[in-house]
């Protein structure tokens, strides 16, 4: 009976003895040298054998009440010392920079286009492309441009060179527009065309694309840049839903404080025509009344006779503007060559 | 077009400030490009009458005056003794100026004072404070102020009083060129007319003809109606040419245009006026006949003539060229600019005014290839007016009698073999409703049109037929007098009405959609998105292999090729970004190329990537920190970009040999067939050429193809119910053993519930023989529908391990 009395003290250096584990690699040892397999405790419990059979239930209750409160104490120790294993090494400096993963950016103009379309999608328009290498058919004389107008230039617009090494039409010949000269699209209105060749009305569509005029490159000018073409084509379609649109879609673009003008003008391709100027805090800063920012009117009639629709039946408007212009509006640019450019520190300006 | 404010008032009444006016034409669509006021001489000072003289209360010498300035009465203090009350006399005004006198730095400038207590709110002004010799117009010197005629307006500017010119405004127009009427003052001032609804005011003649007849003087042979359709020819004798009086020459100075003598000047100044450009030869210089009578002949220049044009310049023309000529020798170059054989001189006596018509066609092609622009071929190419050939002719001749003397041939010639009819349009009232969106009364839109110079043929209830003024060119069908009718009511007075009708549809719509999906995949993956230019130059590398696409009329050398490729471009913004100490970019770029496939030019969109530099932004641990991108980096971005944009079975098959633009590359293939694209690593000469020290890894795919093969549809695959077992192999294989083909050989082994095969390490040196390579794979294995004993496991991994050492020639290690 004397190893029941060796529990009491045998328990308090245990616990003693966990309770200084450092580290849990330690703990386990302690944990092992008294209730592993071949642990001191273990081998108590052992000796319970030995004990009568009238001795043995409050013998086991001893030891099994010792070892209850032992690996209590050992659970306890071991969250404590897992806390204290689960803090850095180094301490944590949070004003450092932290190491991060590079998010790309999308290109200003993607992201005003993006803006643009979202606008006109919200009042039902949908998106349309065509293609950029254009022929003067639909660049120009679908769109009532006159066969000697100054826009046909090879001074203003790229043509294609031939195969057989041909150059661009000369211009002394009567019959310059005899020749369907292949050509860089120098607006998105040639969209138009190609749309309407191919749809029956009703259409409401905007062309984001590049297009292309023989400019040399400086702050305000590059021979490529974008611009966004709008065509709604309906039944009894007025001015009044032009300036509505146009009003409604440069208020989501540049903001509610938007003032926008109408201004009477000459397009080929329709009539009335108008430039549209807009006015907003921004403009004023800059010392100006007005900005010029976008040309529009209703479809000529001629130009749905040439795509095959009834002008009698059909009226529509249609609207154009450089995107680059918005963007670089929008975010204080001063220099349309930086598009072009690609820099990092610019691109990831946005 | 310039024109100034007290030039339109001569034609057209209206009380619109000068801030006014330029509203006003913005909005007629007479974009308003520049305003500049023109002082001018004696501003401030204005006629004025004395009303009460009286003594000063405080200085014996001084006299307190009640002076009407034309708008009301103020009181001066002044020290003058010449005069009494009813005189007039020129007052300056306080905030004005007197003129400057030699020495001075600094005007005088007039300020509202006390003068011994008394206010003054001006001052009268004596001829020496004004720099005025008053015998040179007509008026007493004396000592003290300047008194003027008894019959002075009072109020009138005193600058007016002595006939200087006046302050002025003058304004810059943009004139859209469907509106060649707006060349001209009078054009212009016919569109205020119609805006205010007051009477234009075209100038009269009254001109004393002379004994002698025109066609005693000169004849005209048209011998080329189609390109000269009207021609006239007035004759003047015994001008005398000489300087421009004042307001002639002020006119013309304010909007820009040089004076040159009287007869010079008149042309040019009813060009301004009306738009009908005019010429004056000295009549003298024309060849003549037997009879002393000279031929103008029109006709088409003979190829390879020589003509010597006012500017002195000796020009060799075309046939197709219009000459105005005499029987022996060019004289005018036609429409364009006179010959210098015959210009106006101060010798000139007799004049012969030439006002016509030119087919606007001819004049702008003979303007181009000459490279000669003037006021007159600018105006004939934009479409004169050939109404009004014989008005100007008669307006010129009259202030050229005013103006340099002489007398006037009686009548004119003027050859007009076809003279055009007036056009007929009718506008349907209820249609311009339709198209503007507002109604406008019958009887307003009536009113706006025939402001416009338009005349009523015949009027119905619904409907009006108009007569067409030939100024008009503009207006050929109704939808243009609809147009007329909106600007004069004005477009701000519009209702704007929100969007409705129909939906829009469109294929693109959603092709729209899927580009800015693989924008936003590659932006998240760490690229920045590159807009590269179209235009580029075909000395690129790459390019010479390519079907180009050339221009026929580049800007230069450097942008004469639509690019084929969008590497180039990408290229170069890696230059441009390195060479400003950017070391590391990571870029990517969606555009169109294009090429010539068959003689046919093909578009096609492309998407291209290209990686130099560090991998990861700066980081200030780690042994990694300073790795810079390499072939995988880029293998995994587009793996990543593939599988995202839900491309499969796309295979990479390696280019034995290095190519123009690649150093090391691999075909990228849908199941080894359709080519889609290219990766690889840049030639290192081409990157030192472009100063990239970094190794560059390039990426382009037709983005086309990519469109039409991703399945970007996605179902649900229910989450695996029992546990994997996991099988590592690790084994030496030939250096030329690709992953592929270890993929391809476990594949074609079959083994039952393998579910994935992972690549952990890949091994050469240490205990790895030349030649050979180490790769550890992870095989997991796992059935849907139970837990597989190691015996499943085990039979299933041995085929595995069967066909890796007999198709290999693996060596497994343990």
């Amino acid at each position: 009976m004397a190893f029941l009395d060796d529990i009491e003290p045998l328990k308090h250096t245990a616990l003693q003895e966990l309770n200084a584990a450092s580290n849990l690699a330690a703990l386990e040892q302690t944990k092992g040298a008294w209730i592993g397999p071949n642990g001191k405790f273990t081998a108590l419990m052992k000796q319970l054998g030995t004990l009568s059979k009238e001795e043995k239930p409050a013998g086991g209750k001893l030891i099994n009440a010792a070892k209850v409160e032992l690996e209590a104490a050992l659970a306890s120790r071991r969250e404590q010392l897992e806390v204290k294993a689960a803090v850095p090494q180094e301490p944590t400096d949070f004003t450092l920079p932290g190491r991060r993963r590079a998010l790309g950016k999308l290109h200003p103009l993607t992201q005003v286009t993006d803006d643009i379309v979202r606008a006109f999608r919200k009042i039902g328009f949908a998106v349309a492309d065509g293609p950029e290498i254009e022929d003067e058919y639909h660049c120009f004389d679908a769109l009532n441009t006159p066969a000697d107008h100054p826009a046909r230039d090879s001074q203003d617009t790229f043509y294609l060179a031939t195969k057989n090494g041909a150059d661009t039409a000369p211009l002394q010949t009567t019959a310059v527009a005899a020749v369907d000269r292949r050509l860089l699209r120098t607006h998105t209105s040639s969209v138009q065309i190609r749309v309407m060749e191919k749809q029956a009305p009703p259409v409401r569509i905007i062309v984001p694309g590049r297009v292309y005029r023989r400019d040399n490159a400086d702050a305000t000018h590059n021979p490529t840049f974008h611009q966004i073409e709008g065509l709604y084509v309906d039944k009894s379609v007025t001015v009044g839903d032009l300036k509505g649109t146009v009003e409604f879609v440069f208020r989501e673009l540049m903001g509610s404080d938007v003032k926008i003008r109408f201004r009477p003008h000459y397009f080929s391709y329709t009539e009335p025509s108008y430039e549209i100027d807009f006015t907003n805090a921004l403009v004023k800063k800059m010392g100006k009344d007005w900005l010029e920012i976008a040309g529009c009117g209703m479809v000529h009639p001629q130009v749905f006779e040439t795509v095959g629709y009834d002008p009698e039946v059909w009226t529509g408007w249609a609207f154009g503007f450089g995107i680059e212009r918005i963007a670089m509006l929008r975010y204080g640019i001063n220099d349309i060559r930086l598009f072009y450019e690609n820099d990092v520190r610019f691109l990831e300006q946005f | 077009m310039k024109v100034t404010l007290n030039w339109l008032k001569q034609y057209i009444d209206f009380n619109w400030s000068p801030e006014e006016l330029t509203e006003r034409l913005t909005m007629l669509g007479l974009e308003v490009e520049g305003v500049q006021k023109v002082s001018g001489a004696f501003d401030g000072i204005v006629v004025a009458q004395v009303i009460t003289r009286d003594k000063h209360p405080n200085a014996d010498k001084l006299s307190v005056c009640r002076v009407n300035d034309g708008n009301g009465e103020r009181q001066i203090v002044c020290g003058a003794q010449n005069f009494k009350a009813g005189d007039k006399v020129p007052l300056i005004l306080p905030g004005a100026s007197l003129p400057l006198k030699p020495g001075d730095k600094d005007p005088f400038t007039i300020k509202v004072g006390k003068i011994r207590g008394v206010e003054s709110l001006g001052m009268m002004c004596s001829h020496e404070e004004l720099l005025l010799d008053p015998e040179a117009i007509g008026l007493k010197k004396e000592d003290g102020l300047l008194i003027l005629r008894e019959d002075a307006k009072v109020g009138q500017p005193f600058g007016e009083y002595l006939g200087r010119s006046g302050s002025d405004v003058v304004y810059d127009l943009e004139v859209t060129p469907n509106r060649p009427d707006l060349n001209s003052v009078i054009g212009i001032a016919r569109e205020i007319a119609a805006v205010t609804g007051n009477p234009l005011r075209i100038p009269t003649f009254n001109i004393q003809h002379s004994t002698f007849n025109v066609q005693d003087c000169v004849a005209v042979r048209l011998e080329d109606a189609e390109l000269c359709p009207r021609y006239t020819a007035r004759v003047i004798k015994g001008v005398k040419v000489g300087p421009s009086p004042d307001w002639l020459k002020s006119t013309l100075e304010k909007v820009g245009i040089r004076s040159i003598s009287n007869v010079v000047d008149v042309t040019n100044y009813v060009m301004l006026e009306s738009g009908q450009p005019l010429h004056a030869f000295d009549y003298h210089l024309i060849a003549k006949d037997a009879e002393g009578k000279p031929t103008i002949v029109v006709r088409r220049a003979a190829a390879g003539e020589k003509f010597k044009t006012l500017d002195n310049q000796e020009r060799t023309l075309t046939n197709e060229m219009l000459l105005i000529a005499d029987e022996r020798k060019g004289i005018a170059l036609a429409g364009v600019m006179g010959g210098a054989n015959t210009e106006i001189k101060d010798s000139t006596v007799d004049v012969l005014i030439e006002s016509a018509y030119f087919a606007p066609v001819n004049i702008r092609r003979t303007s181009k290839l000459l490279g000669l622009r003037s006021e007159s071929s600018y105006r004939f190419e934009r479409g004169a007016d050939a109404g009004i050939c014989d008005w100007g002719s008669r307006r010129a001749a009259q202030l050229i009698l005013e103006t340099a003397g002489g007398q006037l041939a009686e009548g004119v010639v003027d050859v007009h073999p076809k003279p055009a009819e007036r056009k007929q349009l009718s506008l349907h009232f209820a249609k311009s409703k339709d198209l503007l969106g507002i109604g406008i009364s019958h009887a307003e839109q009536v009113s706006y049109l025939t402001h416009l110079g338009l005349e009523v043929v015949s009027q119905q209830p619904g409907d009006c037929t108009f007569r067409i003024p030939s100024w008009r060119v503009d207006l050929k069908r109704e939808v243009d007098l609809i147009e007329e009718v909106g600007r004069l009511f004005g477009i701000d007075k519009i209702p704007s009405t929100p969007p409705r009708g129909a939906l829009g549809t469109n294929a693109f719509d959603t092709v729209y959609d899927q580009i800015g999906e693989a924008r936003r995949i590659l932006a998240g993956l760490g690229l920045n998105e590159a807009q590269g230019q179209t235009l580029i130059s075909s000395a690129e590398p790459g390019m010479r292999n390519m079907e180009s696409v050339m221009l026929a009329n580049p800007l230069s050398s450097d942008m004469d090729v639509l690019r084929p490729s969008l590497l180039p471009g990408l290229i170069h913004s890696l230059r441009h970004n390195v060479s400003r100490k950017n070391h590391n970019v990571a870029l990517f770029e969606i555009g169109r190329v294009f090429t010539n496939v068959n003689g046919q030019t093909k578009e096609q969109r492309n998407i291209a990537i290209a990686l130099t530099g560090q991998r990861a932004l700066p980081f200030w641990s780690g042994g990694e920190r300073d790795a810079k991108f390499d072939a995988y980096d880029l293998k995994g971005l587009v793996e990543e970009f593939i599988e995202q944009f839900g491309l499969r079975g796309v295979l990479f098959g390696k280019r034995e040999e290095s190519t123009a633009l690649y150093l090391d590359s691999a075909a990228a293939t849908l199941g080894g067939k359709l080519p889609l694209g290219e990766i690889g690593q840049l030639q290192p000469t081409l990157a030192k050429k472009y100063d990239l020290r970094d190794a560059v890894f390039l990426a382009e795919f037709n983005l086309d193809l990519l469109l039409a093969k991703r399945n970007p549809a996605k179902s649900f695959k229910a989450l695996p119910q029992f546990p994997s077992s996991r099988r590592d192999v690790a084994m030496l294989v030939p250096e030329a053993t690709t992953h592929e083909t270890v993929l391809q050989t476990v594949k074609q082994a079959k083994a039952a519930n393998l579910e994935s095969v992972d690549l952990f390490d890949v091994f050469r040196g240490k205990s790895v023989p030349d030649g050979l390579k180490s790769l550890a794979y992870a095989f997991t294995y796992r059935a849907a529908d139970k837990t597989l004993t190691d015996a499943d496991v085990n039979a299933a991994h041995e085929k595995v391990l069967g066909a890796l050492k007999m198709q290999l020639k693996a060596e497994l290690r343990a």
